[in-house]
């Protein structure tokens, strides 16, 4: 097997352009499933940071809570029925809702107001690039994300806006919260939260729970339900996942991207294919010597699959070099790009069985070449 | 038929002493007969042919062209299957063995010259030698070693890292020769040897040929349309309508333009 390798190999590289072809064919793949798969889930990170990120353990929020952004008011009196669950040591009330920021030029934007208490901060903004986080209890203080500088009028710490006709002011910027929806994030305080959004002081979003140590949050959040039937209750990564999934969903998100991923699969394929093809309508002959000297259907399929292997794995290589560089080029907080190893190493799998099926379609053709056809010249 | 399961082409040359089939001739054939069907018509090609090469012989065939010579060497060489008749190689009885067999045969036991080299574009000289072996299952390296040692004996030791592309014809040929006699085979059939060479270097790869076959003790049988080297020839056969029949020796002394 090894010596049929090296004839393999050493033929397809003599034919310097079309391997090069080929490798192209395989790099485009390569790179097209791993960004279309890393924006993928870029994408999806976004639509579960706060919960990923926010510090809880548990969200607690109105029975059917399916979104962490699209959150339903729950009574605030509810902190308290959960503070009394069992493996609960810290439980605040946290809160969510739409308002318009009014910018200095007189425009304004919508914005997504998050409030949290100012005793623990649980839920408060985190990747800082400007301010401390703390600084969000400083009277009418807000932190708003850099990357939102452009909807929001280029803020600066110290520059004031309007939230809900009251006056914020910007004290701290953070770096790379961003949500999955075009709305910016704006983090305050809960009762700063409650004015901009104009609620009631007696509501609030959801429950941030975070346990005791060595508490299981399935049966806390099972006690949770059982308290209050009126509540859903879910462990971080559960509520992650809802997040997540609702968009996949309501949007055909994963449909769309999986359609783009795949096309990307058969255009690679399609073009490793017809090089391998070309290459041994190039070579008839010489695989009807082959042939004659004896070699059968099982060796010369070997060497087809050697070439589609070795073109699978140099064009994997590349391509993921390919990816690290654009990765660190073009991945930012808005279009983030994450290409975790799980992805690169499924989408190398993924691109050595589509060249190892485009190997099938030349071996289709070698079957037939008679090796008498070398004794006819 | 056992023989060729176990055979190894490092051994090829021990086989025709080890193995009691191998004791027989290596080309027996008996009312060979083979037809072409084109167009629904059927047309015969060889018309019972009887041929017997012995162990070490040199054999010539000659014919005009469209005469089946290719097709009896096609046929010599497990390519083709006889439509009638007995065709034994190097013992095997072809008609009793399936293609896998036949493949076997002719891969371990059987070297081939063709008329145009047929050599991989891609490869060196050195690694075309090696070829045969690597089908054989020989590692690349021992391969190599061997392949090295017959382009020496052939004369291109020099030339044997340059590509079919950078060799001459006369060269192309003797890398062709050389690859012929990498597994040791006990019968080397030639089509048409000399065809692509002019006169000089044609009688030259014709020599190198005859030369390395016989000092290996191997069965030569070769396709031609070239008088010149009918000298070489420890018998020649002329195929005509389908039926082979010695070559009458007064022709080749002429060495003109004979028809063949």
């Amino acid at each position: 097997m090894l010596a049929l390798w090296s004839i393999a190999l050493r033929t397809l590289v003599a034919e310097r352009g079309k391997f090069i072809t080929a490798l192209v064919g395989v790099v485009f793949s390569v790179v097209l499933v791993n960004v279309q798969g890393g924006l993928f889930l870029g994408l999806l990170r976004k639509a579960s940071l706060l919960v990923d990120c926010g510090g809880a353990d548990i969200w607690v929020g109105h029975r059917g809570m399916f979104n962490v952004d699209l959150a339903a008011d729950i009574p605030r009196r509810w902190v308290y029925r959960v503070r009394s669950v069992p493996g609960v040591a810290v439980a605040q009330p946290y809160l969510l809702g739409h308002s318009t920021m009014t910018l200095p030029d007189g425009g304004f934007e919508s914005v997504l107001v998050i409030g949290c208490e100012r005793s623990t901060l649980l839920g408060n903004a985190w990747m800082m690039r400007e301010g401390r986080a703390a600084d969000v209890v400083r009277t009418d203080g807000i932190i708003v994300d850099a990357w939102e500088a452009v909807k929001l009028g280029d803020p600066q710490v110290g520059s004031l806006r309007e939230i809900g006709r009251r006056r914020a002011r910007v004290v701290g910027t953070s770096d790379g919260i961003l949500g999955f929806l075009i709305t910016p994030y704006v983090f305050t305080t809960l009762d700063r939260a409650s004015e901009f959004l104009h609620k009631p002081s007696d509501v609030c979003s959801y429950v941030l729970v975070q346990l005791e140590p060595g508490a299981d949050a399935h049966q806390v959040c099972h006690e949770i339900r059982r308290r209050l039937p009126k509540a859903d209750a879910w462990p971080r990564e559960v509520y992650s996942r809802m997040c997540v999934e609702y968009w996949i969903r309501r949007t055909g998100l994963g449909i769309s991207f999986g359609c783009s991923t795949l096309l990307g699969l058969l255009v690679g394929m399609v073009i490793v294919a017809q090089t391998l093809y070309a290459s041994v309508l190039d070579r008839i002959q010489e695989f009807g010597t082959l042939k004659a000297m004896g070699a059968d259907h099982g060796q010369l399929y070997r060497m087809l699959l050697a070439q589609a292997v070795f073109m699978a794995a140099l064009g994997s290589a590349g391509g993921v070099i390919l990816v690290a560089l654009i990765v660190g080029a073009f991945s930012t907080p808005v279009a983030p790009i994450v290409t975790p190893a799980w992805l690169v190493g499924a989408s190398t799998v993924l691109v050595v069985v589509v060249c190892v099926l485009s190997s099938l379609l030349p071996f289709w053709r070698v079957r037939r070449v008679d090796p008498l056809l070398v004794l006819q010249s | 038929m056992s023989s060729l399961r176990h055979v190894h082409p490092r051994r090829a040359s021990e086989r025709g002493a080890e193995t009691a089939v191998s004791a027989a001739p290596p080309v027996v054939v008996e009312g060979l007969c083979k037809q072409y069907v084109r167009g629904g018509i059927a047309t015969p090609v060889l018309r019972g042919v009887d041929l017997r090469v012995e162990r070490g012989e040199c054999v010539f065939l000659t014919g005009p062209s469209g005469s089946g010579k290719s097709t009896l060497l096609a046929i010599l060489g497990c390519i083709l299957t006889p439509d009638a008749g007995v065709v034994r190689i190097l013992g095997e009885n072809l008609g009793l063995l399936d293609a896998h067999r036949r493949t076997l045969l002719r891969r371990q036991r059987i070297g081939f010259v063709f008329q145009r080299f047929q050599l991989l574009r891609g490869l060196t000289a050195l690694h075309n030698v090696a070829v045969p072996l690597q089908l054989c299952g020989v590692p690349p390296a021992t391969a190599l070693v061997r392949a090295m040692r017959l382009l020496e004996q052939v004369g291109l030791r020099e030339r044997a890292h340059a590509l079919p592309s950078q060799l001459s014809a006369g060269q192309c040929q003797r890398v062709a020769l050389a690859r012929a006699l990498a597994v040791e085979p006990e019968l080397i059939l030639a089509d048409e040897p000399t065809a692509n060479l002019d006169e000089h270097h044609g009688l030259e790869a014709m020599r190198l040929l005859r030369e390395l076959a016989a000092a290996r003790g191997r069965t030569l049988v070769v396709v031609t349309h070239d008088v010149r080297i009918l000298p070489f020839a420890d018998r020649v056969f002329r195929l005509e309508h389908g039926r082979l029949q010695p070559w009458e020796a007064r022709l080749v002394d002429a060495g003109g333009t004979t028809g063949v």
